[in-house]
């Protein structure tokens, strides 16, 4: 098992030299004078210079990528063009509210998908087997941006049940220590923001999730419809195990494990969608930021977003796969057995 | 050695789709969905020329028109005609994700090629180098590309071939991988054929079903991520109707007027939706394990 723990890091850390490998090279496709581009539309030509050195553009490429990467490790990712704050400052400032977004979609997927999908295994062909179909071919298509305006505009301006944009409403914001409103909220002991904090986060979340929720719904249902047909099952409901004892513990137990690394792999794909969604719902997260940097031709800003989501997706998928073997006996051994 | 690829009677892909999504019994979806991939295409060509009204021209007096008579998908806060620039925005959609997936399948299937004949060493590399491009989210790295280059569409395709051909050569790397085993290369290797030539004439047409297959499915996804970053406004600067950025440019009005982020919205999802579907349909037929009936 430490083996596999060992190997899993290495594999990690590859990973992570690998996405660091990758910015630096696509920092170097800029066209044109990179240090005019880094220090910013406005910059004087001696700031352009000072860059320059900064930079270290004028040194050879490899001593540029030694220092580079050395200042990835020690989280230095350059300093912002336009606002002249570090990157990584104004980075960790956004990313709380972005991953509190994907945490709160994430959940919303699973409080509608496991029930979905354990339902739809149950009752094969019926009702819910079809809702999963026609949620899966509508996935394909809806666009994620336009399903959050529409939601906005449905449950927001029509029906207004919900805020339409931002974290909270004026004077509904804990006093900020995690970043993270509705933890702020909790440390906090207020109901009010509490609710207000959960309230502007429903409709990204949902917006998000929505198209997560067939996927997970469907792995789940075959995941289940396996298990359930499986001899250890048989044997448990002839035993006399109660039927709901049987689907929770016996079946759903083992259908878990693949879902967990499905649900890692779409931790990627709900960051990416978190930039379209936040930008829709104007949340301060790094999809903001992203765009921000974007509009005001920061470079080097949004190629500091993109490093610090490829280092999270790594983390994610890392913690994912010890998780997973964690849970699941049958991993640890094929592991050991390939080791 | 077993023989699990038999000869069999080839028969024409394009025969058996036709066949199988005009002949009886197959599933109206998927019969709906390629009558809709064939009218959008026809679109993606002719759209700007059947346009009723000048899609770029400001017309301050008829500024956010609801749809009617005069202007079928009303018009914009500037007053241009929605169904107008839906047209023109046809192929800037749907050509640009088309081109998308045309460079990352072509330079997937090189990578993967190379990677079939090189020596071990060289395949492992390759492949860890697709891995890396993996640990990014495609969206948020052709978002960095194309804030790298200059905004414009033809940066948005040019980000998207280079954030899409790695899961492309991964996908056909296996494929090959597999065909390579397979007993009708083994034999033509025993008869002293070169490595080359059974990669080019041998493994790589039979693995061409399953590269368009996965072409095809990629098309959808393609679609939508296009719109994405130009909804961004990483894309053409405006006045440009691609979808993408028209539903951008509709999206402070929504309350007032809906219909200019709404329809360019419906029209990626149904163009997403008839693409996945035939894809999907062609993924079927390819796959004989998911069985004749629907």
């Amino acid at each position: 098992m430490a083996h596999y723990v060992l190997r899993r890091l290495a594999l990690a850390a590859f990973a992570l030299w690998g996405v660091a490998t990758l910015v630096f090279l696509m920092s170097r496709l800029i066209p044109g004078d990179i240090a005019a581009v880094a220090a910013g539309r406005l910059a004087t030509p001696e700031q352009v210079e000072q860059m320059r050195v900064t930079l270290g553009l004028d040194r050879p490429l490899v001593v540029q990528y030694a220092d580079y990467l050395l200042g990835a490790v020690t989280g230095d990712f350059g300093v912002s063009a336009y606002t002249h704050r570090p990157i990584v400052e104004e980075v960790a400032e956004v990313l709380p509210s972005t991953v509190q977004l994907v945490l709160m979609g994430m959940f919303i997927t699973v409080v509608v998908a496991l029930p979905l999908g354990i339902w739809a295994a149950l009752r094969e062909g019926r009702g819910a087997d079809a809702a999963i179909r026609i949620l899966l071919v509508l996935k394909g298509g809806i666009p994620v941006f336009w399903l959050a305006i529409v939601l906005r505009w449905v449950f927001g301006s029509i029906l207004g049940w919900f805020p339409i944009t931002g974290e909270n409403s004026i004077g509904g914001a804990p006093p900020d220590v995690t970043g993270f409103t509705i933890l702020d909220s909790l440390l906090f002991g207020s109901f009010a923001n509490l609710r207000d904090s959960v309230s502007h986060l429903f409709l990204p979340a949902l917006a998000l999730s929505a198209p997560f929720i067939s996927t997970l719904a469907r792995n789940v249902r075959s995941n289940m419809l396996t298990a359930m047909r499986s001899d250890y099952i048989t044997f448990a409901v002839s035993k006399g195990v109660p039927p709901g004892r049987v689907v929770m513990r016996h079946g759903f137990r083992s259908a878990f494990g693949s879902t967990l690394t499905i649900f890692g792999l779409q931790f990627g794909w709900m960051i990416s969608a978190a930039v379209l969604v936040e930008t829709v719902f104007a949340l301060q997260g790094i999809g903001s930021l992203m765009y921000k940097s974007i509009v005001n031709h920061d470079t080097f800003a949004v190629l500091g977003s993109v490093m610090v989501i490829g280092f999270v997706f790594v983390f994610t998928s890392l913690v994912v796969d010890l998780l997973h073997m964690l849970l699941d006996p049958r991993v640890r051994t094929a592991q050991l057995a390939r080791a | 050695m077993t023989i699990d690829n038999a000869p069999f009677d080839r028969v024409s892909f394009v025969g058996v789709l036709s066949r199988r999504l005009f002949g009886r019994g197959g599933p109206v979806v998927d019969r709906l969905a390629l009558v809709m991939v064939g009218i959008l295409l026809v679109l993606a060509v002719v759209g700007p020329w059947l346009a009723p009204h000048d899609p770029y021209a400001v017309d301050p007096i008829a500024s956010l028109e609801p749809p009617g008579a005069a202007y079928w998908l009303g018009t914009d806060d500037t007053g241009r005609d929605v169904l107008s620039r839906l047209l023109a925005g046809a192929p800037l959609t749907i050509l640009s994700a088309v081109a998308v997936v045309v460079g990352s399948t072509i330079i997937g299937v090189f990578v993967a090629s190379v990677a079939t004949l090189a020596p071990r060493w060289l395949d492992d590399a390759l492949m860890r180098c697709t891995e890396i491009f993996l640990s990014i989210p495609s969206l948020v790295l052709a978002l960095g590309l194309t804030a790298v280059l200059r905004p414009s569409l033809t940066s948005i395709i040019i980000a998207m071939v280079m954030a899409l051909w790695p899961a492309t050569a991964r996908i056909t790397r296996n494929i090959l991988r597999e065909t390579m085993t397979s007993a009708y290369v083994e034999a033509a290797k025993i008869m002293g054929v070169s490595r080359l030539r059974l990669m080019l004439r041998h493994a790589l047409p039979n693995s061409l079903d399953a590269i368009y297959v996965h072409a095809s499915m990629e098309l959808s996804g393609t679609i939508v991520m296009i719109s994405g970053l130009a909804f961004l406004g990483v894309g053409a600067p405006p006045p440009s109707a691609d979808w993408g950025s028209m539903i951008a440019q509709g999206q402070d009005f929504i309350t007032t007027a809906w219909w200019i982020s709404l329809f360019p919205g419906l029209a990626i999802t149904v163009a997403a939706l008839a693409f996945g579907l035939v894809g999907d349909a062609i993924r079927r037929i390819n796959d004989p394990t998911s069985g004749r009936a629907q």
